[in-house]
């Protein structure tokens, strides 16, 4: 029957053209399923304590010891800003950098953060952080998916039907039972 | 099929690389006199679910899901928390240290002593940071701005 031959056409190039898309989000899907506390997907968090030199009792603040701090702690990022927390706390950002100092005792807090390679860019896009033309595609996407769904429905038929059937079944219960039960 | 393959790999190149330079999040900003932050933690009562325009360093991201962050006051060692929807707007990690224009409606939130509690570990959790519990003592109520749409300098 034609419209089977179409069906079928339908089916391979919709499904050739979300491939990569399908990969990306899946991909994403499976990192960000567990952000927590301790996991973000799309960035590495370091967090390490350390000590520079105390402020002089009586003085306050300024460049110098600024940067005689990002010297002490090693770090050549570029400076972006500083303020203090609290009387006792100051906090220094650098690119990358956040560096909690207490000046009284010359503890330090810093924590640097770096874009995961490749997880960034996917999840940025499957959060759809940038909105704009990235929601009209992944629209598109979602609508294509659902097409893939329905046109790989319609191909039901043949040696395999009750496989198919049990398999397509199968899939409709996963949600429903989880919401059914586990809820 | 080599031509849809080339195109999508383009589009989504195009993608990832411009959307990265805009740091315009959420609904663009309408208002254009600034409410100070000192002025709001001050008389909170008079601004809640009012729409306000405030500026300030942000000194403080949620480092799981960019779902808040802390602006710096006017006035020393004070801040407010702008709080937005879970993916309707996501802060960068990296926006800590920049200036930012936030627009959004002031809320108060009522809370008992335990929710008090609650709340500032999920915070301290969130950010990282340290929280001193036994400095919460009965019902408060913790006032921060929803955020509506923001800009990063």
């Amino acid at each position: 029957m034609a419209w089977k031959k179409w069906n079928f056409i339908l089916h391979r190039d919709m499904g050739y053209l979300c491939i990569g898309l399908t990969l990306l989000y899946g991909i994403s899907g499976l990192v960000v399923n567990h952000t927590s506390h301790a996991f973000n997907p799309s960035y590495t968090i370091e967090t390490q304590k350390s000590q520079v030199s105390p402020l002089a009792a009586g003085k306050s603040p300024d460049m110098n010891y600024i940067q005689q701090c990002l010297q002490e702690l090693n770090v050549t990022a570029q400076f972006k800003n500083v303020t203090m927390l609290t009387p006792e706390t100051m906090r220094i950002f650098a690119e990358g950098y956040t560096i909690d100092v207490s000046i009284a005792s010359g503890e330090t807090v810093t924590e640097r953060v770096e874009r995961r390679p490749i997880l960034f860019a996917i999840n940025y896009l499957h959060l759809n952080k940038g909105k704009g033309a990235w929601t009209w595609i992944a629209d598109i996407y979602a609508l294509a998916i659902c097409l893939l769904a329905l046109t790989g429905f319609l191909m039901i038929g043949g040696t395999g039907r009750r496989r198919a059937l049990v398999l397509t079944i199968i899939g409709f219960l996963c949600p429903l039972l989880y919401l059914l039960l586990l809820q | 099929m080599k031509k849809h393959s080339l195109f999508l790999l383009v589009l989504f190149l195009l993608s990832v690389t411009t959307c990265f330079a805009a740091m315009q999040l959420g609904e663009p900003l309408t208002l254009e006199e600034v409410t100070k932050v000192s002025e709001i933690n001050q008389h909170p009562d008079q601004y809640t679910g009012k729409r306000v325009l405030i500026e300030g360093l942000i000194i403080n991201v949620c480092a799981a899901r960019g779902c808040w962050m802390d602006i710096a006051s006017d006035v020393p060692f004070e801040k407010i928390q702008v709080k937005v929807v879970d993916g309707e707007i996501v802060f960068p990690l990296e926006a800590k240290g920049q200036m930012a224009r936030v627009e959004g409606i002031v809320e108060a939130l009522h809370l008992t002593e335990d929710q008090a509690r609650s709340l500032a570990e999920h915070q301290a959790k969130e950010s990282g940071g340290q929280v001193d519990l036994t400095s919460i003592k009965g019902p408060s109520t913790y006032y921060r701005i929803r955020g509506l749409g923001a800009e990063i300098d």
